[in-house]
């Protein structure tokens, strides 16, 4: 081959990257996002008047109980939780057709530990959902060391009826640590392997793993809808 | 270096980078969290710089190991230049995805890197690739037996004979 090759090869090798990098840009700069962002509907309001126990939301009575398993550093868990969740809540546990538990695991790293032993204190005070919710909207970098006491408190402070600072000290209670543990056997027990992942049945009866597909409502509502319909 | 012997580096380290490619594909479909040292391979990942007009880097790079993959099994100079114009852009685009994860996103993930390092070896090895042939023989005379690579050994197709023991 020739010198003329070798230029061919790179002029071409240039305009390749050329385009990919003009489309990326491109795509970086499009008002519709193409990832997980932080969750853009407010949560609070939209948790108003819901009952919650622990880390259950919804009616301790009803039919069916969704579990969702997830970690406070997972971007896509942030998706779901300010997209599809509005809609799950809206349609299924404030009717209270189901209750949704939040089964927090730690696997990202410290900084999701630390969130996640706050948040089940929160819940001590009925407070995990808003807790969660406030976290989320504020997700750092993956263990960056951004989920501080300070953080917790700004967090905490801003959730009307939370007690930031007692949450802060039940935060590495025993009861805390079975909580944790308990949440991480059953999502070994259902053979989670990734977050989010969901797990529903009905009351009474057993757990199942959901197959979810995509982080859209619609991809639990078959599930729901067949356990309702039981 | 001959090229059976570039064609065989070819094809292994784009079976590395398809590998690192492929993996990364599927924590993305699968939703699942990625093993990570470096703790920014989620951030990057769900970054909008992980998509080009919707189809994931990952799936892309996947593609784009695959096709080099392939013109290692073909010995004609369209298939070594497909394959130096693909690692080469790849390596460029590696070093403007580089740059994002450090001045924008502000996360590093170890599996981007360590695919750059792969396109690295990977352009080296198809660059090396587009040498010409060289013929054992004067400029001009048609060289006696097959072409040979530069360097390697073809008993018989000298064009001189032996140079007789005494």
């Amino acid at each position: 081959m020739t010198r003329r090759t070798y230029l061919a090869v790179a002029a071409s090798a240039g305009l390749l990257a050329t385009g990919l990098f003009a489309t990326s840009l491109v795509g970086a700069r499009a008002d519709e996002p193409v990832a997980p962002q932080p969750p853009v509907r407010s949560a609070l309001p939209l948790l108003n008047g819901i009952p919650q126990h622990g880390a259950a939301l919804g009616r301790p009575d009803a039919p069916v109980t969704l579990v969702e398993f997830a970690d406070l550093q997972c971007p896509y868990c942030a998706a779901w939780a300010g997209g599809a969740f509005a809609d799950v809540v809206r349609d299924y546990v404030r009717p209270g057709k189901a209750r949704i538990v939040f089964s927090g695991l730690a696997f990202i790293g410290p900084d999701s530990e630390r969130g996640l032993r706050f948040a089940f204190a929160a819940g001590r005070q009925g407070k995990l959902w808003q807790t969660v919710h406030l976290i989320y909207a504020s997700q750092g970098a993956e263990n960056a060391g951004w989920m501080t006491d300070d953080f917790l408190r700004e967090i905490g402070g801003s959730i009307q009826g939370l007690d930031a600072e007692r949450a802060l000290r039940e935060s590495d209670s025993p009861a805390i640590d079975r909580q944790i543990a308990s949440a991480k056997a059953s999502a070994t027990r259902l053979g989670v392997r990734g977050t989010p992942a969901f797990a529903a049945g009905r009351i009474g009866g057993p757990l199942r793993p959901l197959a979810v597909t995509s982080l859209e409502a619609s991809a639990l509502r078959p599930a729901l809808d067949s356990l309702l319909a039981r | 270096m001959s090229d059976r012997r570039l064609r065989v580096a070819v094809g292994a380290i784009a079976a590395v980078g398809a590998g690192i490619a492929a993996y990364l594909t599927y924590t993305h479909f699968a939703h699942e969290a990625i093993v990570c040292a470096t703790g920014g391979c989620e951030t990057v990942q769900s970054s909008k710089y992980a998509e080009l007009a919707g189809i994931p880097v990952a799936l892309l790079g996947l593609a784009a190991y695959v096709f080099v993959l392939g013109t290692a099994f073909f010995r004609g100079e369209l298939a070594r230049a497909a394959g130096a114009v693909t690692a080469v852009a790849g390596v460029l685009f590696g070093v403007y995805l580089l740059v994002v994860q450090l001045a924008v996103i502000g996360a590093l993930c170890q599996w981007c890197l360590a695919s750059d390092l792969v396109l690295d070896a990977l352009a080296v090895a198809c660059i090396l690739r587009l040498n010409p042939d060289w013929v054992c023989g004067l400029p001009g005379r048609p060289a006696f037996g097959r072409r040979s690579t530069f360097g390697e050994k073809t008993e018989g197709d000298h064009p001189w004979p032996p140079i007789p023991r005494t």
